[in-house]
Parts: C-alpha cells; sequence; structure tokens
C-alpha cells in the first residue's frame, strides 16, 4: 500500500454552521496502481487531490504515503494541472528542471537526469522551446515530464486532459499508459468523463454529490490497450453514466 | 494605353498597396500637411513668437554646431545635463520602486503598512513638489528629485499590480515541486513580475521626461533643456531657439519611448509572452 487515505473530511466554515464538500472518503491505493476518481463537477475530486498534494488542508482524516503522514506540499507527490500550470518564461527543459533546481542539483547532472523524462514523453527536439510555443497537448507532455523528473513516489493528475480537444485527449490517453507501464507509477487521476476512466484505470472511484464520499468502486481488469467500442466497454459506460445521472438529480 | 503602361501601372498599385510602404506614404503624408500647416500659421498670424518652420530648423542646426552667446553652451550641453538629470532620478526610483513594489505585492503586513502612505503621496501632481524640493535639496538634487517622485508611483503600481496577478496556479505548481516561500518568491514571482516592471519603465519614461523639463523652467543650474527654452522664450525673445528646443525635446522623447516600446518587446519574448 503506498498511500491510504483515512476518514477524509472537509468543510467549509458558513454563516451558520459549515458546508460539508467532502465526508468519509477513506481509499487505499496500492504501489504503481491506476486509479481514477470520477465524479460529477463541483462534487469535491479536485479538492481530494489537491489536499493529498499538500495545497489544501483537511478539516479531520488522516493521508499516509508509504506509511507517513502527509503535511504540506513536497516533491514526493507529483502533480499535473488541467491549466498546464507551465513557467511561460522557462523553456521546456528548464521547466522540467524545476524541480532539479530547487534541489540544487548542479545544471550538468539536472541536464542528463531530465533528458530522459524529455525523451519519454517524446518532446525531443523541443527542448529550447517556450511553452507559448507549443500546441496544448505538447504542453501536457512538458507537465507530465516536469512531474515525473522529480522522481515521485505517487502521480496526481486532475483532469489533465480535460483542456485538449478530443483528438489530442485520446492520443494522449494512450500515450500516459505507454509512460505509466515505462514507469510504473501509481497514478491518481481525476476525470469526469466516463470514457477516459474506463478506457485508463485498474480501479475507478466513483464520487457522490455533496458532500463527496466514495460511491461506487469498479475494478476493471480488461487488458490493455482497451477497445472503447467494445460490448463490455459500453454496458459499464451505460451503467456508470446512468449512476452520475441520478446523482445529479437528487443534487438538483 | 498600351498594355506595357497597364502593366507598369498595376505594379505601382501592388508596391504601394505594402504596408511597409503604405504606413510610411501616410506618415510622410501626415508629417507633411503638419509643416504646411506650421508655415501657414506662421505666416498669417504673423506673430513673432512663431517663426516659420524653416526659421526653427536653421536655429536648431546652429544650436548644435555653435556655442550659444548668451548662455556660453552649445545644445549638446543642454542635453547632457538634462539625460544626467533624468537617469539619476529614474535609477533613484527604481532602486525604491523594486524592492517596496515586490514587498507591497508579496506580504500582507508590508501592504497594510505601506499602501496608505503612497495613496496620500501618489495624486500630487510631481511638478507641485518643485518649490519644496528646490529649497530642501537645493538647485542640483531638486530637479532630480521631482523625476524620482515622478518616476516612483508609476513603476511602484505596475511592479504591485505584477506581483499581485500572479497566477496562483504558477505557485501551486511550484509548491507541488518543492518550493520554499522563498523559492517561489525567486522562481515565479520575481520572473512574473518582470514584464510589469518594464511596462512601468515605458510610463516612467514618458511621465520623468515632462518632469524634468517642467522642473528645469522652474530652478536649475548649469544648463537643461526646459532651462533652455524658458531662456530662450522669456528672457532673451529668440523664439527661433525656443522652438529648436521643443524640436529636440519631442525627438529625445521619441526616442526614449521608441527604444523602451522595444526593449519590452524583446523582453515580452523572453519572457514567453507573444
Amino acid at each position: 500500500m503506498i498511500l491510504e487515505i483515512k476518514d477524509l473530511k472537509k468543510s467549509f466554515p458558513k454563516k451558520k454552521g459549515e458546508m460539508v464538500a467532502i465526508a468519509d472518503f477513506d481509499l487505499d491505493v496500492d504501489e504503481g496502481e491506476f486509479v481514477c476518481i470520477l465524479g460529477p463537477s463541483g462534487c469535491g475530486k479536485t479538492t481530494i487531490l489537491r489536499i493529498i498534494a499538500g495545497l489544501e488542508t483537511q478539516t479531520r482524516g488522516r493521508i499516509l504515503l508509504n506509511g507517513k503522514e502527509i503535511s504540506g506540499p513536497g516533491s514526493d507527490r507529483g502533480m499535473v494541472f488541467q491549466e498546464f500550470a507551465l513557467f511561460p518564461w522557462r523553456t521546456v527543459r528548464r521547466n522540467v528542471e524545476f524541480g532539479l533546481e530547487l534541489k540544487g542539483v548542479p545544471a550538468e547532472e539536472r541536464r542528463t537526469r531530465t533528458e530522459k523524462f524529455i525523451d519519454l514523453v517524446g518532446l525531443n527536439g523541443f527542448e529550447d522551446y517556450h511553452p507559448y510555443q507549443l500546441s496544448g497537448g505538447m504542453k501536457q507532455r512538458v507537465g507530465i515530464a516536469r512531474a515525473l523528473a522529480n522522481e515521485p513516489a505517487i502521480l496526481l493528475m486532475d483532469e489533465p486532459f480535460g483542456a485538449l480537444d478530443a483528438q489530442t485527449r485520446n492520443l494522449m490517453q494512450k500515450e500516459l499508459l505507454r509512460i505509466w507501464s515505462e514507469t510504473k507509477k501509481t497514478v491518481i487521476f481525476i476525470t469526469h468523463s466516463v470514457d477516459e476512466a474506463l478506457y485508463l484505470a485498474d480501479r475507478i472511484v466513483v464520487m457522490t454529490a455533496r458532500p463527496s464520499s466514495i460511491g461506487q468502486v469498479y475494478e476493471i481488469k480488461w487488458p490493455r490497450p482497451r477497445d472503447r467500442a467494445s460490448p463490455e466497454f459500453a454496458a459499464l459506460r451505460k451503467q456508470i453514466l446512468a449512476q452520475l445521472e441520478s446523482m445529479v438529480m437528487v443534487e438538483e | 494605353m498600351t498594355e506595357d503602361d497597364i502593366d507598369r501601372l498595376d505594379k505601382t498599385m501592388e508596391l504601394l498597396n505594402k504596408p511597409l510602404v503604405k504606413n510610411s506614404i501616410v506618415t510622410t503624408i501626415s508629417l507633411g500637411m503638419f509643416i504646411l500647416t506650421w508655415w501657414a500659421v506662421s505666416i498669417l498670424a504673423n506673430l513673432v513668437y512663431i517663426p516659420t518652420p524653416w526659421e526653427a530648423l536653421d536655429a536648431l542646426v546652429r544650436s548644435f554646431v555653435e556655442v550659444d552667446p548668451n548662455l556660453g553652451i552649445t545644445m549638446w550641453q543642454n542635453i547632457y545635463a538634462s539625460l544626467r538629470r533624468f537617469v539619476m532620478g529614474f535609477v533613484l526610483a527604481l532602486a525604491l520602486a523594486i524592492p517596496l513594489g515586490l514587498a507591497m505585492g508579496y506580504s500582507k503586513t508590508f501592504e497594510l503598512l505601506a499602501k496608505p502612505v503612497v495613496e496620500v503621496f501618489r495624486p500630487i501632481p510631481p511638478i507641485a513638489w518643485v518649490p519644496l524640493f528646490i529649497l530642501v535639496f537645493a538647485y542640483f538634487w531638486g530637479p532630480i528629485m521631482v523625476i524620482f517622485v515622478g518616476v516612483l508611483f508609476p513603476l511602484l503600481s505596475n511592479i504591485y499590480f505584477g506581483v499581485k496577478s500572479v497566477d496562483p496556479i504558477l505557485m501551486d505548481a511550484a509548491r507541488t515541486q518543492g518550493a520554499s516561500r522563498l523559492q517561489i518568491f525567486t522562481k515565479v514571482v520575481f520572473p512574473y513580475t518582470i514584464p510589469f516592471l518594464m511596462t512601468g519603465i515605458r510610463i516612467g519614461m514618458g511621465i520623468g521626461w515632462m518632469c524634468i523639463v517642467a522642473a528645469e523652467m522652474i530652478g536649475v543650474q548649469g544648463g537643461g533643456l526646459g532651462y533652455y527654452i524658458l531662456t530662450q522664450a522669456l528672457t532673451l525673445g529668440l523664439y527661433d531657439r525656443m522652438f529648436a528646443g521643443l524640436i529636440v525635446v519631442a525627438v529625445l522623447g521619441l526616442l526614449t519611448t521608441g527604444i523602451m516600446q522595444y526593449l519590452e518587446n524583446v523582453t515580452n519574448r523572453r519572457m514567453g509572452i507573444r
């Protein structure tokens, strides 16, 4: 077990009482596992990821990474953002080097250590480009390389392909699976796309509407690459979609 | 018209429609019309204060090659005197505005501490300080201090605004990469602010240039363009030379703004802003 989330709760104070965003959230993630957290928009799935990253603090509960309780952000968790969050003044290489630079790794060593991640995400030849010169898909490749270059224990991905067009999105999903199988990283992936979750995940955690907790968990044992047109894919997609829809109705 | 003529006409039209050619033609027409209007006004009004463009140009050329019999210096020395004040005031303003603006933007406590004072001083026109500064700092430092206050506020507001507008997601990204608060400042906030600083410098240059000429009209020692214009006009009544001074101020103002615009573009490209 690499990550344990125990009895997580997040609430925000209101004029009267509190607004409970997340409650009774428990999750254990195995080493090398690809977990998708799926839920309707506004269900607090991004908040959960930001708490794991240490960017926000929980109201109650504990999160253990390799048995050690986390407090605050740290380079042992790599994060990939929907908005890419690249530093616009840094070239591709210097974006990827950022974490190593913070640690004071000498320039020579930084270069050799980041080279392989730039290769891994398929960006060789683009090392000296600035983010504005790249397409959305390429920007997110930089985002992934930057997160991996720190050699984190776990990769946290917050709807990383949400800002991409459908075609690029499918390609990036395929690429991510390749990168995942090459690096054997543990991945927690937030999405609101059932299709994306079914294509990627070992396990899909469907969230309930607010206050969010775990609704249903699906173990997906199909071999990869998966065929989005297969009958079992379609059947499960339909089932999960129906479940999500019923929650939206309850919320409204 | 023969076919050859039509062909030639087509080629001419094509050339005229190129943006660069088109723009320079329009600019030339605009400047030409301005000079013609000036000429007409100077003749029609027949005022001694308004020389013809030709007289002004003649005075301009002479001011550079001859020592002014009344001031004892050439135009070069006046330009040098003004530019030196300008640069000194500007550097002083930068030295205060950069740390102050960054601190105000990054630290809430510092913002609460400094902002009310800044807001009180900001609306005061820089020229309003001239008498006080001449009294306190005397004729050498007085005009320099006028530039200083004139330039300080546009610099300060731009830097402060730059720090305030740092995209929070970039700070989040830095934190997940393991950045300390100091590292977030040096590696995210500061570089993010550089284009804003450049904008502040460009705006400050325009304001500073106006301040120095005005300040030199009121109190100055050792020449300067404002002093030159004022003396030629009100003390000596040499209006063609007054116009020569105006032309120099205009051209130098254009040059500084143009150079800054170029530097700003280069910086923006380097900082990843297209």
